[in-house]
């Protein structure tokens, strides 16, 4: 159907390569790397490659280019292991430049100056960390990429014991709210994982409901277009006038703001992905299959349990995957209606107007949502590989 | 349901959200329920932020769109299935970070008000548009493709003859997902100061005051029922138009 030869391909892998060299040095070279404010409010004044760190930024560059240019010109394995190290070593030059850095910049001055990473940074280690995603998939290595991840952890953790980044403003806002941190991610976890809970819960029992199938198609999709601002609120207004109107409720312990109405409101959400997986899910059995097992003398149960679920579970867990991301992401802004997680700690520093606290918030989010992506996802790509659809 | 029925009652519900969100009906209600008065959002206001949001919308919708099917129509123009699958991977990366997080982290870049809120809706709409895009796209049937070669259409006279008008239905169907994500990213957009609709909400649930609170989250719902409405209505059109072309 399609035309057998590709032509393009490697053009396009180039053109990728060389793109992502070339924002690699704008970034390092154009923008700035580090700011420095009076204060943890004040605005930061843009540093360029000032000090410790201009050496360490021609290496970055060098390092990091010679990576990505492998990557554009060839397929290998070896070679993508090559571009994989000249990477990695440019990402972890470019880390400890920054702190050392940092340092510079703080000496001599006083306590309360904050030096942060600027967009510069930012960019510079998203390229670099894309790159390095990049060489994994061409090396082709099972559990390269969870071996390369946990690898960068430790060194991370171990560079923040080892006082690297005591002078970067992040890091100081992290050491100050440790405890703080710690609770949101729970309570974040906990938000999102009740809700996913609810929310399967309900698609089950909606989905046995074969009668009103058209129904709940119908209304799980409505509340797909209503904005999850304006659901929360609207679940707030709500339970607030069922409390001014049945006031013995509220010494039950039923509040209009909190973990309940953000909750139910989550799992609102996660019904459309969790129903229509499960249904397709079980359908995905074809006819012979279910009259062959019905041949056999297998129960109904049996047959759910035994060929139904097994030939559906790379779309279920997709559907589970799927919700679980867009839980995780619905609960930030549950910190709107009280429910704490780290929505609360972004959305006071968009109050304080304090980036690094935003950024405190953010990063545990992005990184809570891209485990679950990762983790589902392959779970899914082995389930699809045990038994194709 | 048909399309028409769909667009229809997608329309029915806007409307009927749109009366609740009038200040006296929203007042007469609340007061009903026994909810101390409050002064409520005076009309004008409330459509001056409605028309404020749909600005933002689409504004936002018209850069996706420009950027998500222009780049998808050039990546299916290199003919290479691969593509696809590092467009839905990255597709799925960038739909991981939420949208109140972009408005969040742009916000000291960008400062208070529209800008970070249309940064958020670029960066999070593209991918989806992109990868509904390449999906439309895709699915035209190569015999019509070979068939336009075969007639001696040129390479844009086949995109803009045979493939885009074969791939128009899957294209407006990721713009109505689009249209729709964009007027709730733009509703949270009002934490970073945009006057939205979501303005009211956010202050209402910060005083308690439930009248603004029911009044903001009834036209926010609206704006949304009423946009998707339209949109699916016109997706239908589009359809009927497809089938009956000779």
């Amino acid at each position: 159907m399609r035309r057998a030869a590709i032509s393009s391909r490697p053009a396009t892998r180039a053109a990728v390569g060389v793109g992502l060299a070339a924002t690699l040095i704008i970034a390092l070279v154009a923008l700035p790397l580090l700011g420095m404010a009076p204060n943890r409010l004040a605005a930061a004044v843009p540093s360029y490659r000032s000090g410790a760190i201009g050496t360490v930024v021609r290496f970055v560059m060098g390092f990091g280019a010679i990576g990505l240019f492998i990557l554009a010109v060839s397929r290998q394995r070896m070679s993508a292991a090559v571009a994989l190290l000249s990477l990695w070593a440019a990402l972890v030059m470019l880390v400890v430049g920054l702190g050392d850095g940092a340092r510079d910049l703080a000496a001599g001055r006083p306590a309360a100056t904050r030096v942060s990473l600027a967009s510069g940074a930012w960019l510079a280690m998203l390229l670099l960390a894309s790159g390095i995603g990049w060489a994994i998939q061409v090396c082709r290595l099972r559990r390269l990429g969870a071996v390369v991840a946990l690898v960068a952890a430790a060194c991370l953790a171990a560079a923040g014991k080892g006082a690297l980044f005591d002078h970067l403003s992040i890091a100081i806002e992290l050491q100050a709210r440790r405890g703080e941190v710690t609770t949101a991610i729970l309570q974040h976890l906990a938000l999102a994982g009740s809700a996913l809970g609810l929310g399967l819960v309900l698609a089950v029992m909606l989905s046995s409901w074969s009668r009103g199938q058209a129904l709940v198609g119908a209304v799980a999709g409505g509340i797909q277009v209503v904005p999850a601002v304006a659901l929360l609120g609207a679940l707030v207004a709500l339970t607030s006038s069922l409390l001014t109107a049945v006031p013995a409720l509220r010494e039950m312990g039923l509040s209009a703001l909190g973990p309940g109405p953000a909750i139910v409101g989550i799992a609102a959400y996660l019904l459309l992905p969790l129903w229509r997986g499960l249904a397709t899910g079980l359908r995905t059995a074809d006819g012979a299959v279910i009259d062959a097992a019905k041949a056999l003398g297998l129960s109904h149960a049996q047959i759910l349990l035994q060929v139904r679920l097994p030939l559906g579970s790379p779309l279920l867990i997709g559907a589970l995957r799927v919700a679980a991301v867009q839980s995780l992401s619905l609960a930030t802004l549950c910190a709107l209606v009280g429910a704490g997680g780290l929505g609360r700690i972004v959305f006071d520093g968009m109050a304080q107007f304090a980036p690094d606290l935003i950024l405190l918030g953010a990063l545990p989010i992005i990184g809570l949502s891209l485990c679950a992506e990762t983790l589902l996802g392959s779970i899914e790509a082995r389930a699809r590989a045990w038994c194709p659809a | 349901m048909s399309g028409r029925g769909h667009a229809l009652g997608f329309a029915l519900a806007g409307a009927a959200l749109a009366c609740l969100s009038h200040p006296d009906i929203a007042a007469a209600i609340v007061a009903a329920l026994g909810e101390p008065p409050r002064k409520p959002v005076g009309l004008q206001r409330l459509s001056r932020l409605a028309g404020d949001h749909l600005l933002l919308a689409l504004a936002g919708l018209a850069i996706v769109a420009v950027l998500g099917v222009g780049i998808g129509i050039l990546a299916t123009r290199t003919g290479s299935v691969p593509i696809r699958r590092s467009i839905d991977s990255l597709a799925a990366f960038a739909q991981a970070i939420p949208p109140v997080v972009v408005v969040a982290l742009a916000l000291p870049v960008l400062g208070f008000g529209g800008p970070p809120t249309l940064l958020a809706l670029v960066a999070y709409g593209i991918m989806p548009v992109l990868r509904g895009t390449v999906g439309a796209l895709e699915s035209v049937p190569a015999d019509a493709r070979e068939a336009g070669h075969a007639i001696g259409l040129s390479g844009a006279q086949l995109m803009l003859q045979v493939e885009l008008p074969l791939a128009a239905p899957g294209i407006l169907e990721t713009l109505r997902t689009a249209l729709i994500l964009a007027i709730a990213t733009v509703a949270v957009g009002a934490l970073a100061g945009a006057s939205t609709l979501g303005t009211p909400i956010i202050a209402g649930l910060q005083n308690q005051a439930v009248l603004p609170l029911m009044q903001g989250t009834c036209a926010t719902a609206a704006l949304a029922f009423l946009c998707d409405g339209l949109m699916l209505g016109l997706a239908d059109l589009v359809r009927r138009r497809a089938a009956t072309r000779p």
